[in-house]
């Protein structure tokens, strides 16, 4: 199968800049410095049908679009790595086998956007992928691929690494953007959006590590063939799923977008574990609604995913036996959220630890039908939150409550759970 | 100007309002924490849902966030809406101590009206609550986190609006915490703000904790004796003792805000040693008594010394009732000497400020916000106007630059507020010529008079900060009826009897005055020094007039009866026995009262009123409006 990011990869140890640059690498930057315009590198990743890959799937070429070309003042790029969503490695995998891809992808980034100087903000965990950005950045800097003049273009533009103080809300883009300008994360109010007034008040792209590492590959190889790598005409590219959860080998691979669900679990991860069969699974990491068995032909793709009743979001699939309460591991996950709520609106900051508290009454076979009702309620009420992340904890309660109403219940008529 | 619908109602909001404002202006109060009217809009309370039935937007907003819109319907009574905002109130309510009854907001706490409004009643929540910590904040402002709603306007104001730093927001989630890194009195000198900002019982003024509910409250509209500003104010009063002090809005002067010297310095009306009953050479006795015995022996003096021997001071904290009568007064007992207690170098400046200022080129307090240059003469606003230096801030944040001109205007004043400013020795060096509003504003205590005579010729509006809370008013007739330094009018030796009227004059200028009368609220040094003491009420204890710096005369109202609270009374005086109209030690009247029986009693022609001829206009300022300007009328080419 053909590998976009993960084609220069070599195992068991990191690229170097010497093996990636014989494999290709960097020639896409020179192409576009020399051949390309800014706009012309801009149309091309329009063309190529690229989404996002941090989750929300917005085309990336249509946010660097937002900019407006003639905006006085500076204006910056910033790559999102605060990878911190639960069951998503993706970012951590590629950054610890090539860092030379993302530099690239910036540079090139930088380059239609007309940035002189552009942010990885990386999670503070990320330390081996920090190591790596950072010797990336300077071997590139050393080559004359990144700083002053890049290649004698008159191109100039560089890149800062920034090792984040650590919570899941400064992966949301504008939280990102205070964390990076020194302030407490909070999320910032839209309008104005970011790419009319974001860090310092200056126009800003927030894009995530592997959009941007996807960039090289479009501007060498064309939309066209970006496009055609993908399994189903309606998407384009390739997807790092990361798998997690009780397959034989979980792991992450690169595949392509619109796979089926069951090809990922039993051809990329070889199936199911001894004695367990597939129960359910997050198909996008752990704020997205769960899929049951009756998923595993859905084409994992944006579209396709978002129209069975899910997310594709990072493409971080966990995955869930026969012998998992799905009431205890949404607790789990809605924990998480409720630790990670940054606290500024009432929904998250207070609702969260309502919606903890019903799952917890529930499991431990104190919960009623009435709470049962108070939980589904939840599910809608949280969607008026000030930022995504409230919204986004709801989805596995909303898929708990829509495909495992039954167990839901039989914890509360039973009162205990089943699996204890 | 947007049209819009809200629950049926047309209307037709201002350029750039929210829905919640839009609302606000036909009376819909939309229920809100987060919003406040001077911080703005920050959309993390979530309670003020309406919902958009029709137009450019639909569905749940927030209406806060929500710039009103042509052809917008809105309903804040849509009952997914309601639903929302009790929901809201749930949340909020989850961690909330319930407290009510031993909490002092309680009668006048936001978080309690907004509950009731959104019918939130039944706590569906089982978990236990969310507890914290308390701090020791000073002497000034209680702290009981565990009421907190999280709204963020304290941090708001405090960082973003105030410049403090000592004070903010930590932690996430469920345990965010509003303090300070550790216990300690908070730092900025508008740090009461935050008892009034506060939607909730979390910061509560300490120095009256337990003392009274909303209701039982004694207030009226006032205005701050603390300083020529003139801040609006509510003092809260019970039993004839002054409890607090509340900021009142006022757009023209100090907005929503007051500093923290106006809120919690001016208790001295409580002083137990203060003038209750008239004396006479230090025997108690009737008022009438006490006037006729001050009559007679000013005829005394003025037969054993002859003319030109009796003076008459008032002071810049006089009322400009009193001020205006104290030179019939001085007229009716033949005084030969008319002084508003200024010294002569605040007279030299006072008198070049009011020559100088116009009705164009005197700078209000909106003025300074809107400066895009600021230019601080001679001046620590710390000490001459602290709520100046909040309106500069504003200015700054907006980017204009800040100068500190002269070796009397220190860096610290600045510092306070959290905003940068360059230093200069002469106002000549400042560039104020090239900006588009520039201010500037002028210390008395410091300023040359020289200098302060030609401001205007800078281009720049001109804030001049009188001393006291009437020292504009003083200044004016000052020039009107030939007042003269107090030093000049008592130094020469040739006073032998002295009219202190509200006076603070230092006892060693009273050492060579064989009689002095005082009239006063206070306990001061003529009080202490004089054979003949009426008793004065209090600026809560009456209405009167205060001109503030920029010449502004401000209505105040009688917050409380005079006479003596009910916890100095001797315990058989209480319950009262007999009723009758005046509270024991209650047998007192304004200042300007007392100089108008003076003048009865010594056979002049008595006015009216305290206000005549060109001052008439000031009988009907209204208590509760913006005040009327009148600075301008002693310009020198006038």
């Amino acid at each position: 199968m053909e590998q976009v990011l993960f084609r220069h990869n070599r195992p068991g140890r990191c690229v170097t800049i010497s093996e990636y640059r014989a494999g290709g690498g960097f020639l896409p930057l020179e192409k576009a410095l020399r051949e390309m315009s800014p706009d012309q590198v801009q149309q091309r990743v329009i063309d190529s049908g690229l989404r996002g890959r941090g989750g929300a799937g917005f085309p990336t070429g249509k946010k660097w679009s937002f900019v407006p070309r003639d905006l006085p003042g500076p204006r910056w790029l910033i790559c999102n790595c605060d990878e911190m969503e639960p069951g998503t490695y993706k970012d951590r995998v590629l950054l610890e086998a090539n860092p030379y891809l993302l530099v690239e992808g910036m540079i090139l980034a930088c380059y239609a956007l007309g940035v002189e100087h552009s942010f990885i903000f990386i999670r503070r965990g990320y330390e081996t992928a920090a190591t790596n950005l950072a010797r990336a950045i300077a071997e590139a800097r050393g080559a004359g691929l990144l700083g002053e003049n890049i290649l004698a273009s008159g191109f100039s533009c560089d890149i800062d690494v920034h090792l984040s103080a650590g919570r899941y809300i400064c992966g949301e883009e504008t939280a990102l953007m205070n964390a990076l300008e020194g302030r407490r994360a909070n999320p910032r109010a839209k309008p104005p959006f970011p790419a009319i007034k974001g860090l310092w008040g200056g126009a800003t792209v927030v894009n995530n590590v592997e959009s941007l590492a996807n960039i090289p590959f479009i501007i060498a190889e064309g939309a066209d063939r970006f496009r055609s790598l993908a399994r189903i005409p309606e998407a384009s590219g390739m997807k790092l799923f990361c798998v997690s959860g009780h397959v034989r080998s979980p792991g992450c691979h690169e595949l392509p977008l619109g796979i089926p669900l069951s090809e990922i679990i039993d051809d990329a991860c070889g199936g199911m574990r001894e004695g367990s069969s597939f129960k359910a699974c997050l198909p996008g990491g752990a704020s997205t609604p769960y899929f049951t068995p009756e998923h595993l032909s859905v084409p994992m793709d944006f579209d396709a995913v978002a129209r069975a009743g899910s997310r594709l979001g990072t493409g971080g699939v966990v995955v869930f036996d026969q012998n998992t309460c799905m009431v205890r591991a949404t607790l789990n996950l809605v924990r998480f959220y409720a630790r990670e709520s940054c606290g500024w609106c009432t929904p998250c900051r207070e609702g969260l630890p309502y919606v903890v508290r019903l799952l917890e009454e529930i499991e431990a076979g104190r919960g009623s039908l009435e709470q049962v009702a108070l939980l589904q309620e939840h599910v809608r009420l949280l969607n008026h939150a000030f930022c995504a992340l409230a919204p986004g904890a709801m989805g596995p309660v909303d898929g708990l409550l829509r495909h495992f109403e039954e167990e839901v219940v039989e914890h509360v008529i039973r009162g205990r759970c089943p699996f204890n | 100007m947007p049209k819009l619908i809200i629950d049926d109602i047309a209307v037709e909001a201002a350029e750039g309002v929210s829905v919640l404002e839009a609302a606000k202006s036909v009376g819909i109060t939309i229920p809100h924490f987060c919003w406040h009217p001077a911080l703005g809009r920050a959309g993390a309370c979530r309670v003020c849902a309406v919902k958009l039935l029709d137009g450019p937007v639909k569905g749940i907003q927030m209406s806060c966030m929500l710039p009103a819109q042509e052809g917008m319907v809105v309903s804040t009574t849509d009952p997914e809406a309601v639903a929302l905002r009790r929901q809201v109130i749930e949340w909020l309510m989850i961690n909330h101590p319930h407290d009510c009854p031993v909490c002092d907001e309680g009668g006048e706490c936001q978080l309690q009206d907004f509950t009731i409004a959104c019918g939130h009643g039944t706590r569906r929540f089982v978990g236990p609550k969310r507890t914290h910590v308390n701090q020791e904040l000073g002497p000034y402002i209680s702290h009981e986190m565990n009421r907190c709603i999280q709204c963020y306007r304290c941090v708001r104001f405090y960082q973003e609006y105030a410049g403090g730093s000592d004070f903010g927001v930590m932690g996430s989630a469920g345990k965010v915490y509003y303090g300070r890194f550790e216990s300690g009195q908070l730092e900025s000198p508008f740090s009461g703000n935050l008892v009034d900002i506060c939607p909730t019982g979390v910061f509560t003024d300490k120095t009256a904790r337990f003392r009274a509910r909303y209701w039982d409250y004694d207030m009226a509209p006032s205005v701050c004796p603390g300083c020529s500003v003139g801040c609006n104010i509510t003092p809260v009063a019970r039993y004839r003792e002054l409890l607090k002090i509340v900021a009142r809005r006022n757009d023209m002067v100090n907005g929503w805000f007051i500093c923290d010297r106006g809120r919690f310095a001016p208790k001295g009306v409580n002083a137990p040693s203060r003038p209750r009953t008239s004396l006479v050479d230090g025997v108690k006795t009737g008022r009438e008594e006490a006037m006729d015995a001050l009559l007679r022996r000013l005829g005394e003096v003025a037969e054993l010394y002859g003319e030109g021997s009796i003076a008459v001071v008032g002071s810049t904290r006089l009322s400009q009732e009193g001020a205006t009568l104290l030179p019939l007064l001085a007229e009716s007992i033949s005084a030969g000497a008319l002084s508003y207690g200024l010294s002569a170098a605040e007279s030299r400046a006072s008198s070049g400020a009011i020559s100088m200022l116009t009705l164009e080129n005197g700078a209000s307090i909106a003025d300074v916000e809107n400066a895009d240059c600021i230019a601080i003469y001679e001046s620590d606003l710390r000490e001459e106007g602290p709520m100046l230096l909040l309106a500069v801030r504003q200015a700054w944040r907006r980017g204009a630059p800040v100068l500190l001109v002269g070796e009397n205007s220190p860096l610290e004043q600045v510092r306070g507020v959290g905003i940068e400013a360059v230093q200069l020795h002469y106002m000549e060096e400042a560039p104020l010529a090239i900006f588009e509003r520039p201010v500037v504003i002028a210390g008395m205590r410091h300023g040359d008079p020289r200098v302060m005579a030609v401001l205007d010729r800078s281009g720049a509006r001109v804030a001049c900060l009188f001393p006291g809370p009437n020292g504009h008013g003083a200044a004016l007739l000052c020039a009107e009826h030939g007042g003269i330094p107090l030093e000049e009018a008592l130094a020469k030796g040739k006073v032998k009897g002295l009219v202190a009227v509200e006076a603070d004059i230092p006892a060693e200028l009273l050492a060579g005055v064989p009689f002095v009368a005082s009239l006063d609220w206070r306990e001061t040094a003529a009080v202490q020094a004089a054979s003949v003491v009426i008793p004065t009420a209090a600026w809560v204890e009456c209405d009167g007039t205060y001109v503030n710096f920029e010449g502004r005369a401000q209505r105040f109202s009688r917050v409380m009866k005079p006479g003596l609270p009910i916890k100095e009374l001797d315990p058989a005086c209480h319950p009262p026995r007999i009723h009758q109209g005046d509270p024991p030690g209650g047998d007192i009247l304004p200042s300007w009262q007392v100089m108008i029986e003076m003048i009865r009693l010594a056979g002049e022609k008595v006015p009216d009123g305290p206000f005549s001829g060109s001052w008439a206009n000031l009988t009907s300022l209204d208590p509760e409006g913006e005040g009327e300007v009148i600075r301008g009328r002693c310009r020198r080419d006038s």
